[in-house]
């Protein structure tokens, strides 16, 4: 398979995961995923196997529990040898029922193959969201 | 903010595997601080701790080398971005105190290089910021 360019990490970051993640399209999150792909929560050692088992219930309880999330402030080290990306941003969630935000400024370690997603690692700068 | 690096993907590999964590584990303070701008910055995200400017960094170093009486970073997976100057490394980093006591960390680092040197250095940690 030729090398994927520099663009596709880019993308599938920002215009198809974050951007499925910010307007709750779950298909459109999971679709970024291999099946057996893991996605750990580095801070807090939460492990979540699975595209369709404890990745897919990961994001059904984070968007059950936020009435609006945002991701942005994108900077990405991109890696077109080594299939990675690793991304830093900017998070803004409000829980349901409340008023406040929450900010947090987290990094994503993403390592694909053929063009999705096998193994996700997350660090948050607060309490732990994705439980 | 974007920098120009004069550094290729090999250039920045042995910057921050080599000059810079090699360095700490050797507590060679001197060419610890060598990898850095006099301007640059060094933030733990995790803990919204930031130290700026050489002097701040060098003291941050001088009590983390002082505080542990062995360093040992390793197990490193490195992912370079040599067209605009940046590196990310996951590693482990093993800590020992002068009790025998023992700390383990999963953590990130993510490079800006402007130049040869670090201009921003970001840490996410797994653990309690041993950096403050």
């Amino acid at each position: 398979m030729a090398e994927i360019n520099y663009e596709y990490y880019v993308d599938i970051v920002t215009k198809r995961y974050f951007d499925g993640v910010d307007n709750y399209d779950l298909g459109k999150v999971l679709d970024c995923f291999h099946e057996d792909a893991v996605l750990t929560e580095v801070t807090s050692m939460t492990v979540h196997e699975g595209r369709e088992a404890g990745i897919r219930a990961m994001f059904e309880g984070l968007f059950d529990a936020h009435s609006r999330i945002w991701h942005g402030n994108f900077v990405h080290t991109v890696d077109t040898e080594g299939e990675a990306i690793c991304s830093q941003f900017s998070v803004e969630v409000t829980p349901k029922g409340q008023d406040n935000e929450l900010r947090y400024e987290n990094c994503n370690r993403f390592y694909l193959k053929d063009g999705k997603f096998t193994r996700v690692f997350v660090y948050m700068s607060g309490e732990n969201l994705l439980k | 903010m974007q920098y120009q690096s004069s550094l290729d993907r090999e250039g920045l590999i042995d910057l921050a595997l080599n000059q810079y964590f090699g360095n700490v584990d050797k507590k060679e303070l001197g060419a610890v601080l060598d990898c850095f701008h006099d301007n640059a910055m060094i933030t733990v995200q995790t803990a919204f701790t930031t130290h700026d400017g050489k002097a701040n960094i060098e003291r941050m170093f001088v009590d983390f080398m002082g505080a542990w009486e062995t360093i040992v970073h390793k197990d490193f997976t490195c992912t370079v971005d040599e067209k605009n100057g940046r590196i990310t490394a996951n590693f482990v980093a093993e800590l020992v105190d002068a009790e025998g006591n023992t700390t383990v960390l999963h953590n990130t680092n993510f490079w800006r290089i402007r130049g040869d040197k670090f201009q921003e250095v970001y840490i996410y940690m797994s653990g309690e910021n041993p950096l403050t």
